[in-house]
Parts: C-alpha cells; structure tokens; sequence
C-alpha cells in the first residue's frame, strides 16, 4: 500500500509570553522541518492583523495557526480576546474567495504556562485537521 | 468622517475581472478611519483579490498604493505617470475620491471598491455612528446638540412621536429615540423652554434644492 | 348645501361626542368601506379614516372619505406627513375641503419599515405639528406655507392623537400643549387601559388648563382576546396594558373573552364620562366594527343624531 504522505507548509503566529525560551526552543522543529515551517513570535497575540493570515496563505501556507494564552491570562488583558475577534474576520475573508477556513486555526494555550512551542507545534500538527494543501499551495 | 464598507469579495472580484492590471489605490483619511479602505485594508483586499486570481487561474496584476487623500487634485496627481501602467483602478475611497480621481483620469475606470454609507463619528473602536445628515442649515443649539434630522427617524422638529417607548425608537429597539435625548439633555441644561417653541417646516431647499451643491469661495480661488 | 362639521357641532354645544374609526381595504373595491360606514351610522358623530396605516397600501383615506360621506356619515380624514411633501399635502387639505370633507386629524405616521413597502422613501417633509400649524393657516387667514393668498380658504375642524402612555411621560403634556398651540382644535387619544395613568396625564392636562383650549376624546379599543391583549402589550410601541387586565382576560374562558372585553370597554367610558375635560370617546375597533353599536348603546351614549 503506498500511502503518499503530504507535507504540509505551515505557519505559526504565537504569542511570545506562552515561550519565554521560544528563540531555542523553535529551532529544533525548524531544523527538522525546514522551509515547511516557519514561526511569527508576537508580542501579544493582541497585535496580529487579519492581512498577516492573508500574506501568509498568500506566500503558500497550507495551515495558519495563532496560538493564544489562556483565558483571563493575557498580560495585557484583553489581547487574546482581541486576536479571536480579528482571526474569525479573517477567516470569514478566506472563505469568500473559496480558502477553506479551517486552514486558519486560533488555538487558546491550556495552563499553566509556560509552555514549549516546538511541542505545542508538534501536537497542533498531529491533531490538524486538514490533511491536503490548499489550493494555492499546489499551484 | 466619511464612513463605508468593503463590498462584499465577489462583487469586487466580478468588477476586476475585465482586467489583468489593478492598481489598487486607498485612501489615508476617513476611510483609513472607518477602517475600511486606507493601507492596512488596501494590503488585505489586494492579497485576497491576488489568491483568488491564483486559484481561478485567472491573470491579476496588482501594485497597491494609498495616498492621503483621493478628493484633493493635489494628491491625486501623485498617481499621473504610473496610473497609464495600469488597465484599471480599484479605489477604497468613498464615493467622493473615486468620482475626483475619474475627474483627472477620465480615460481609465476607476472602480469603486466600497459602498460609501453615512457622516459620523467613531464613536468607540469598531463603532460608527451616523449624526450629520449635511442639511445644510445647523440648528444643533436649539436641540442640545442632538440632531433630530439624522438621529429621529421621521426628522421630526416638534418631537417625539408618540411611537417612542422607553427611551427607544419604534423603528428599532436598538436606537435610542433622538427626541428623548434631546429632551433629557434640554432639561439637564435648564433649557427645556426652547421646546415651548413651535418649529416650522424647514427649508429642504437647502440640502436638495437645485441638483447637487456647490460652495464657492472666491478669497480662496487662484 | 353647506356641509358642516357634526363633529364640531357636538362639542360646541357640549355633548358627548362619539367617534369610530375605519380602515379602508386592500383593494379597489369601494363596497369595503362602504359597508363598515353603513355599520357605523347612527351610533357615532364622526368617522376616521386611516392613511395607509402601518405603512401598508390601502385604498386612499382621501377616497374612503369621500365614499363615507356619499353614505351620509362625517368623515375625519386622517393625513400621515410620511407619504407626502407639503405640496401635495396642502393641495390634499384642498382637495378634502372641496369633497365636503370637514375634519382632519393631523398624524406623523408609523415608519415605513413597518409596513410591506419597507423600501420606500419616508417622506416627513413637515412633522404632524407643522401640519396642524398648516392647515389651521389654510383656514382661518387662507395663506399655504410661505404666505401666497389662497382663492378660498378650506373649511375644515382640525385635530390631533395625543399619546397618554408613551414617555417619556412627564413631557406627554407638554407635547398637548404643543399640538394646542399649533392650532389643534380637538384630541384623540391612544386607547385606553391604565385608567391610573390616564387620571395622572388628566390631572397635568388640567393643571395646565388644556382641558378648556381643546376637546379631548378618550381612545377605547375592545380587546377580543388574552392573546390579543399579550400581542399589543409586546408588540405594539406605545400601548400600556396593566398585568391585571391581562389577567382579567384569562381568567374567563376563550368562548367568553369577547364579551369581558366589551365589558372593559363599558367600564371605561363609563369612568371616562365622570372625567373632567373628557368630551367624548373615539372608538377604534378595527376589524371589529360590529362591536361599535354593541359598545354605543350599551355605555348609554344613544341617540346620536342631536339636532344641534
């Protein structure tokens, strides 16, 4: 049986406080998956912008993660809520010109902090629903 | 400010597709306000208009600009010599700056890529309200600075109807009744007098009298 | 023969009146408002016409006026400011005037979005004060709005709603007042259900001496059902219909509902009768016209025909 396996690019927008080592910790999964990866550290999830998610789809991205901190623990307060808001209007936009939302996922971290990103990355990407490259990928 | 929306993706994308080249022009001053067409906006329309192309294997050309203004000559003509590269403009102006920018460039198509809405304040992030209705004719004063032509829904002068419930508008729950407003800051400001006058009608005139309208200043005139 | 107001004449040589008010149809058929006048005559003084009410397209209060009076009734020719300019509204006071038609009750109208024409302009060129303003002008020194003389000065008894039960409620009688300013000459209220606030508006309306500058009539719709006593309590903006008469219509079996509504309606107006500053009541049973006789004679408010 050959099962082709499908090597997905993705791109992880992050909040830098759920990582205070995320400089070390990021390169072991960079090292080990190369261009297919590639991690944006936010100063606050609060501050990503809808046109971020956009030029990443656009550069090939097959999966966007943001990965948030917990609930009520956003060390400026209401950042995470924020960046919920501002991912589910850029989905609505990916979904307009046929991107399947899913693409573009909000994880909200689970306490306590802090955590590793290279293995938050690893379970997001074994749990990921979508297993094929989007369209623009293939193109 | 000058507020307006995105049109929704499809509509812009079937107005783009007779071209293969866009320039992709906002606007820095309301729109940029409203959030709905300065650089930010500009950016996510064109990655957005330039995937789709991609996925539709249709071919799209985009180079995006935004200048300060799009209903002033001055800054219009910032687009003189590179707007020829181009076969059409998508302009995020409100209606205003797309039908100025066509004004100097008449021979390429300046498509409008919003829908221009109302005259308003931000009244908090991601919250316009709509207060001006540019009559022509302020008479903000004598209703304690709230107007009862934009914010009544029947533009009442002599106010309320007898439709206002709580505080709230019949038409909709979720708009305070502009008479009861008015009222309640006339009497907070001991100035609940003025109601005793009979206001006549008003002079339409003023905003719709002879097509549409002009102001001349001649001191300021080349 | 000069037609004259019955309306006008009731009150002015100080009886009580009795007013009823009728929709036109949805239709063309002039039958419609013909048999609800036909229904109406004998029991009441005067008969309003609605204008295009909710926003909904009926036959033209203008036209359904015109036919009542062919039946022999006096029309009270109901104008909305929200589906006419000035022009058209002044030529409409004319136009009435010329028909034999000699009452007018001056109204804002409910918003276009109500009705099934939601995507029609709301014209609200003038407001309902300005239109009493207009047409009392019209009449008594024969000048439209801008002051040009007219030929002949329409001959017409001008009135207006007031609503006792809308707020905020402390300015509900600077509003009267207002409207008496204006030139309204007689009152029809919303109808009635919270006696108390009523009396309350009542005491204001007299300590203001309204109640001698204007003939106020107490509005009275029978209530056919608990539910549609639920529906206007929710539904409908500026009605105020206590828990207790709510309650009241419960507590009687379905079959019997119709009945403890017209008993209300009886006990209403005879309340309103003992009230100073009531000079009539203004009867507004839409689609129940059949009731108003039933509601007439059993409130002792016949005869009608007063020679006057």
């Amino acid at each position: 049986m050959n099962k082709e396996k499908i090597e997905l690019t993705v791109a992880v927008f992050f909040c830098q406080q759920l990582d205070p080592d995320q400089d070390g910790n990021r390169r072991v999964i960079e090292k080990e998956l190369g261009p297919r990866i590639k991690f944006f550290p936010l100063p606050c999830s609060g501050r990503i912008e809808p046109l971020h998610f956009l030029r990443a789809f656009e550069s090939g991205a097959d999966l966007v993660f943001l990965i948030t901190c917990p609930e009520k623990a956003c060390r400026y307060q209401q950042g995470n809520v924020r960046a919920g808001k501002r991912i589910a209007y850029a989905q609505k936009l990916i979904e307009e010109i046929g991107l399947d939302p899913e693409r573009l996922k909000l994880i909200m971290a689970s306490p306590p902090l802090p955590k590793r990103i290279d293995l938050l990355t690893r379970d997001l990407l074994a749990e990921a629903p979508i297993k094929g490259h989007s369209l623009l990928g293939r193109l | 400010m000058i507020t307006a929306e995105r049109k929704p993706l499809d509509e812009i994308i079937a107005m783009i597709s007779p071209y293969k080249k866009v320039l992709v022009a906002g606007c820095g001053s309301c729109v940029a306000e409203c959030v709905a067409g300065g650089e930010k906006e500009v950016g996510l329309l064109a990655s957005a208009l330039r995937m789709d192309a991609r996925m539709t294997t249709r071919e799209l050309e985009t180079r995006e600009i935004t200048l300060e203004r799009q209903c002033v000559y001055e800054f219009i003509d910032q687009l003189t010599g590179l707007i020829d590269q181009y076969d059409a403009v998508l302009s995020l102006a409100c209606g205003a700056g797309v039908q100025a920018v066509a004004e100097v460039f008449p021979n390429i198509p300046i498509l409008p890529a919003l829908n221009t809405s109302f005259l308003g304040q931000t009244k908090e992030a991601g919250l316009w309200l709509e207060n001006c209705r540019g009559c022509g004719d302020c008479r903000l004063h004598l209703f304690a600075d709230i107007c009862p032509v934009t914010r009544c829904a029947k533009q009442i002068f002599n106010g309320p109807c007898g439709g206002s419930q709580e505080g709230q508008c019949e038409v909709n729950p979720d708009t305070p009744c502009a008479w009861d407003l008015i009222i309640t800051r006339l009497e907070e400001r001991g100035q609940l007098d003025l109601l005793e006058e009979v206001y006549a009608p008003a002079d339409w005139s003023k905003k719709q009298g002879a097509g549409p309208r002009k102001i001349i200043r001649e001191d300021q005139q080349n | 023969m000069k037609t004259e107001s019955q309306l006008k004449k009731v009150l002015a040589a100080g009886h009580f009146a009795v007013t009823a008010e009728c929709g036109p149809p949805k239709g063309a058929d002039p039958e419609a408002i013909v048999k609800k006048g036909r229904i109406l005559k004998g029991f009441v003084d005067s008969v309003n016409v609605t204008d295009n009410q909710t926003g909904v397209v009926r036959l033209s209060s203008l036209a359904a006026c015109v036919l009542l009076r062919q039946e022999g009734l006096d029309p009270v020719f109901q104008m909305v400011v929200r589906d006419r300019n000035r022009i058209a509204l002044q030529s409409d006071i004319l136009g009435a005037s010329a028909l034999g038609i000699r009452n007018i009750l001056c109204l804002s109208g409910d918003h276009q979005s109500f009705g099934n024409q939601a995507q029609a302009l709301g014209v609200f060129d003038l407001d309902s004060i300005q239109l009493i303003q207009t047409a009392r002008r019209m009449r008594d020194e024969a000048q439209i709005i801008g002051g040009e003389v007219l030929t002949s000065p329409p001959e017409l008894f001008v009135g207006a709603a007031a609503n006792p039960f809308a707020d905020p409620f402390f300015y509900r009688v600077i509003r009267l007042a207002k409207k008496v300013k204006a030139g309204a000459e007689f009152i029809q209220t919303q109808c009635i259900y919270n006696m108390d606030r009523f009396k309350d508006w009542m005491t204001q309306v007299r300590d203001r001496g309204l109640h001698e500058k204007v003939h106020i009539l107490g509005g009275i719709t029978p209530l056919k059902s608990a539910r549609m006593a639920e529906y206007m309590k929710k539904q409908v903006a500026g009605m105020d219909i206590p828990e207790a008469l709510i309650s009241r219509m419960k507590s009687v079996s379905p079959k019997e509902q119709r009945k403890e509504g017209l008993k209300i309606s009886i006990e209403t107006i005879r309340a309103l009768k003992e009230m100073e500053g009531i000079h009539g009541i203004h009867i507004m049973a839409i689609e129940w016209e059949e009731a108003v006789p039933q509601i007439v004679e059993e409130a002792g408010l016949l005869p009608r025909s007063i020679n006057v």
